[in-house]
């Protein structure tokens, strides 16, 4: 799952013309250690939706890429 | 991966001005109808909605073969046009290049008559129906990065005021800011979101006027005549394309001239 998860993360990291990263780890925070911003972030929601079929921006704020993993886990879509 | 791989390919074809994608609703009849003849007219694909398939959209569809899409779907069911209209008619794996938010019911009464329950449906199918079709028409975009165009109808009475239309007019001035604020949110990644805005025309929506009614309306107007649903459709076709791809934001106004 976190293979296809970094796929979806490199996406649209190279869509906005930033370097591919390596590994995704929990703690790492979308806006402030991954750059990316509010619509980057609306993009990242339908790739996870389309790959996961879980919208995981729906039911409120999420911070880090731990809180992404633990709600794609929880749709049991691994 | 198969079903990726397959769906861009699907993207990048899709891409090619003959074969755009443009969701419209309301196309049964009336200026959807226009909208949807002229858009299929320029090669494109249309994805019809409304509740029921008429005989002038199934015309169509036998002119046009698999370019007429077709969905009958309640619009006033906000709450199912994901699961119901896109799961089924436009999943995410289908690109969606434009859309056309036409359908649209009239409420014609006094302010001092005005009832809450047919207001909260106006309200539904005017409004809510058109900005969570909006919503699931820009995730579609950007997933497949498509500088999409979203086209509202929009009407004349929101600029001029006529006695009876307060509750349909303030419908359309929803959409219309609902437009402008779209358009400066989703600009960056090249959306584009205007509003047609058109004057009174011969369909079913105004057909319970009177011929004296509606002479005074025309009168108001430069052309002394109707709008019609052709010169409508036309400017719904321009912003949908290429030549509009620096308009956004914008009303078009399209009623007779108005004055
Ligand atoms: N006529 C005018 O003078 C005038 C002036 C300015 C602006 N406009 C605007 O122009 C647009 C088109 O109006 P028109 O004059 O063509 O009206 P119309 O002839 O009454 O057509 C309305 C269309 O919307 C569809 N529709 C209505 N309720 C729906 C629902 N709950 N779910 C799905 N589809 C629904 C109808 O199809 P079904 O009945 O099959 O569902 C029909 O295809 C509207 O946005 C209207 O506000 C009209």
């Amino acid at each position: 799952m976190s293979s296809s998860l970094l796929a979806v993360v490199n996406e649209v990291r190279t869509n906005k013309g930033q370097p591919s990263v390596e590994a995704l780890a929990s703690s790492l925070r979308w806006r402030e250690d991954l750059g990316f911003e509010s619509l980057d972030l609306a993009e990242l929601t339908v790739r996870i939706e389309e790959k996961f079929g879980v919208d995981v921006f729906a039911d409120g704020i999420v911070t880090t890429v731990g809180e992404v993993v633990r709600k794609i886990e929880k749709a049991g879509r691994t | 991966m198969a079903q990726k791989a397959q769906s861009e390919e699907l993207s990048k074809d899709a891409r090619q001005p003959m074969s755009k994608n443009i969701l419209i609703t309301g196309v049964s009849q009336g200026l959807g109808l226009a909208i949807a003849r002229a858009v299929l007219a320029e090669g494109c694909t249309v994805s019809g909605v409304s509740r029921r398939l008429s005989g002038h959209y199934a015309a169509l569809q036998e002119k046009h073969g698999s370019r007429a899409r077709f969905h009958a779907f309640d619009l006033s069911r906000t709450d199912d046009i994901k699961t119901e209209l896109f799961d089924k008619f436009l999943p995410l794996e289908t690109p969606l290049h434009g859309l056309v938010n036409n359908a649209a019911v009239a409420y014609d009464d006094l302010v001092s008559n005005l009832d809450g329950a047919r207001l909260r449906a106006l309200f539904e199918v005017n409004v809510f129906a058109p900005m969570v079709i909006t919503k699931q028409a820009i995730r579609s975009m950007l997933l497949h990065r498509v500088a999409g165009s979203l086209v509202h109808i929009s009407s004349v009475s929101v600029h001029t005021g006529y006695k009876g239309l307060a509750m349909y007019a303030s419908t359309k001035g929803a959409l219309e800011a609902f437009s402008k604020n779209t358009a400066r949110e989703w600009g960056e990644r090249g959306i584009r979101s205007n509003c047609v805005v058109a004057g009174f025309m011969e369909t079913a929506m105004s057909g319970t006027l009177t011929p004296a009614q509606k002479e005074k309306i025309y009168q108001r107007t430069a052309l002394k005549r109707a709008t019609a649903p052709g010169s409508v459709a036309a400017a719904v076709c321009y912003l949908l394309g290429e030549g509009a791809a620096s308009v956004t934001g914008q009303n078009l106004v399209v009623d007779s001239g108005t004055i």
